[in-house]
């Protein structure tokens, strides 16, 4: 298993893999709140963003869109595409080929999104999300898989492992995640029995998975 | 009855015919001078323009969009921001007869090869200056010169790995003629690598019906040369990182190399070895280092103590034989344009040949019949500051006032070696299609030369053009564009 790989480099996918999977999640829930707003609760997205740890104001659904998409806030999607990219750029020589191109799309989407004056377009939600399945697919479809393919996964898993957690969902899925990334752990560097616990035991799963990555990916 | 493709058919139309126009301007257009600007046509010219009549010619768009798409990036500092942007890019290619490109082939690796024999020479015995082919003031001032380095040999006796020539063709006497030598960190291989598997997708036709020489080896062309200089361990690629303007470059030649891609903190130098530090903290011996970046900054315990994206005690690997840099330290003293005076001298010198290919006649003010030459002629001469390249530091003396001249001439009698004058050439225009338009611009060629067990001279090249009608410099840096070079036969 064992790649050659910079620190820089597996600290790029991995984030590049969080920022991504953050990204589509975070869509799907504001899928799900703007819905919300128009006729079930206002407050859908308050609710939202509260989970972000971000006070959003908003005056209706519309607004709501425009905020959480391109809003002055830390969950901005927007911003998140563009760490995305600048993860893409320095380990473009682990990425495939095909999966860089629609990142540097998306966050041209983005900027394209970010800078108009018009309403945000309900269908470019579809497209963000279309592209960003389309990154997953091209990762996937790699028979041989590399040390590089498993940092992006690991990235994938621990954002799935943050947001199942702020949203309190099914506690059985999180487990089955926190092993997926314990298998990810041992074939990276199966000399350090680099684990986490299982989910009762760990105190804070993700600080716990925040010093298992600076054990795995060694800076110096 | 019309179809949708009859506003692309009437658009085929329009530039086949602009392209006839062209075809009978061609044998009239001159310059002042009365010589011909335009390469004459030949059979695959014609052959080309003919399957580029029958194109879509809206899928050019495609391009673009495939730069964009993939970052085929050449970045750029303006006003103290970081400016992310690609090059522009000329669909129409440049076609060189295959038969006429086997010449130029012979030329440079022959050039090549007395420049490897200079600098292997100036490094250890300097025969060469000791019999006085070069002066050894000329040497002693040459700013990339390095004496530290004297009695050093690099693994192989190769210096020279990856050099980038420029070369124009003269439209007088239909001749290519070397403008400049690129034996430090000639760039610019991987844009028409890049584009040429766009144009194979978007434009197969030509593939199919041409005989177009493929250009897919030159990344194996790399590792073949790095394999043979390395002294044992991995090939890596050192570059200063995200924000330089070649970082595109780097990427893809490492990847399509399968060198490491790496920055200066990411190797470290352990008993005068150096290490790759693997993301596990394990360390991997390197044996080869293509380094993109100038001497003074790869090794801040040798050279400049600021930098930063040296790796510290890299140099003391080097001298101890431990690993190889591509290219060898101390190449500049070639690439300065006083030393490209002597470049003919040196491959009768050391191959007892006649240069295949010519200099363009060029002039040292540090030579007193040169200097009243320069001062007697200087408005219809080039000046160049041969510490400069890029374009930078390029004077054109019909372009300046009588002041300036004169301005000049005392800067040159103060400092003689700092300058060569070069006769103005008038090199052929190569037609492009901007803003839907087929428009004459100046074209260079600079042609990638590598040495491992041989001496290569990749089939294909970096063709420059300049953006404004009449400039002479198509330097990326100075905002050409570039173009595919296809060397083709019938």
């Amino acid at each position: 298993m064992e790649q050659l790989l910079t620190a820089n480099v597996a600290t790029n996918l991995y984030w590049l893999g969080r920022y991504l999977e953050r990204t589509e999640e975070t869509l799907y829930e504001i899928n799900k709140a703007y819905d919300a707003i128009i006729d079930i609760d206002k407050d859908a997205g308050v609710k939202l963003y509260k989970k972000f740890n971000i006070d959003l104001e908003y005056t209706n659904a519309s607004d709501f869109l425009d905020k959480a998409i391109r809003g002055v806030h830390d969950a901005n999607i927007v911003n998140i595409i563009t760490q995305a990219r600048e993860n893409t750029i320095i380990c473009r020589t682990h990425i495939d080929f095909e999966a860089f191109g629609e990142i540097i799309e998306l966050h041209t989407l983005l900027q394209r999104i970010s800078k108009s004056p018009l309403p945000i377009d309900y269908k470019d939600i579809d497209l963000i999300l279309s592209l960003i399945s389309e990154i997953w697919g091209a990762h996937t479809k790699r028979g041989h898989r590399k040390s590089s393919d498993y940092f992006f996964k690991l990235g994938k898993l621990a954002e799935e492992v943050d947001l199942r957690l702020r949203f309190d969902r099914n506690k059985s899925v999180t487990e089955a995640i926190i092993k997926d990334i314990n298998i990810i752990l041992n074939l990276l560097n199966p000399d350090a029995g680099l684990q986490l616990l299982s989910y009762d035991e760990e105190d804070d799963i993700m600080e716990s998975i925040n010093t298992v990555m600076k054990k795995l990916i060694i800076e110096d | 009855m019309p179809n949708s493709n009859s506003f692309a058919h009437d658009y085929k139309l329009v530039i086949f015919c602009i392209f006839f126009i062209f075809i009978m301007l061609q044998s009239t257009k001159e310059n002042i001078l009365g010589v011909y600007m335009l390469e004459k046509s030949t059979e695959m010219h014609d052959r080309f323009w003919e399957i580029f009549s029958q194109q879509d010619i809206k899928k050019i768009d495609e391009f673009k969009s495939y730069m964009d798409r993939f970052a085929v990036n050449f970045n750029l500092y303006k006003d103290g921001n970081f400016i992310e942007q690609s090059l522009p890019f000329d669909v129409i290619p440049r076609i060189i007869a295959k038969e006429e490109f086997t010449k130029i082939e012979k030329g440079l690796q022959q050039r090549v090869t007395a420049l490897n024999l200079f600098l292997e020479d100036l490094y250890t015995d300097a025969k060469i200056v000791k019999e006085g082919i070069i002066p050894q003031e000329f040497v002693d001032s040459a700013s990339g010169y390095l004496k530290e380095f004297v009695g050093f040999s690099p693994s192989k006796k190769v210096r020279t790995h990856i050099n980038g020539i420029d070369l124009v063709k003269d439209s007088e006497d239909d001749e290519w003629v070397i403008l400049e030598d690129n034996l430090r960190v000639p760039s610019g291989a991987s844009y028409p690598l890049s584009i040429r598997d766009t144009y194979r997708k978007i434009y197969p036709e030509f593939f199919e019906k041409l005989k177009i020489e493929p250009i897919k080896n030159y990344p194996k062309i790399i590792t073949d040369a790095m394999n043979h200089v390395n002294t044992g361990g991995i090939n890596v690629l050192l570059t200063p990182g995200r924000f330089n303007s070649a970082y595109y470059e780097h990427s893809y030649l490492a990847k399509e190399s399968g060198a490491q891609l790496v920055r200066a903190h990411e190797l470290v130098v352990i008993d005068k070895k150096v290490y790759f530090k693997n993301y596990n903290g394990k360390k991997v011996l390197v044996g080869a280092i293509y380094k993109r970046l100038d001497d003074e900054f790869i090794d801040p315990k040798f050279f400049n103590p600021e930098s930063l994206i040296g790796v510290p005690g890299l140099i003391e690997a080097y001298l101890a034989g431990n690993v190889a840099l591509m290219n060898a330290v101390g190449n500049g003293v070639s690439d300065d344009k006083g030393i490209y005076y002597f470049v003919p001298k040196m491959i009768k010198y050391y191959l007892g040949e006649e240069p295949i290919l010519k200099n363009a006649p060029t002039y040292l003010p540090y030579f007193k019949e040169d200097m009243d030459y320069v001062m007697n002629n200087m408005e219809k001469l080039v000046i160049k500051d041969v510490a400069e390249a890029g374009g930078y530091g390029v004077l054109f003396g019909h372009s300046m006032s009588a002041i300036q001249i004169q301005d000049l001439k005392a800067t040159i009698i103060a400092n003689p070696r700092r300058f060569i004058a070069q006769e103005l050439i008038e090199f052929y225009d190569e037609k492009c299609y901007l803003n839907n338009e087929l428009k004459d611009r100046k074209a260079d060629f600079r042609a990638y030369v590598v040495m491992g067990e041989d001496v290569k001279v990749w089939n294909c090249g970096l063709t420059r053009y300049a953006l404004e009608e009449g400039n002479y410099l198509v330097n990326s840096s100075q905002g050409g564009g570039f173009k595919d070079t296809w060397v083709m036969e019938l």
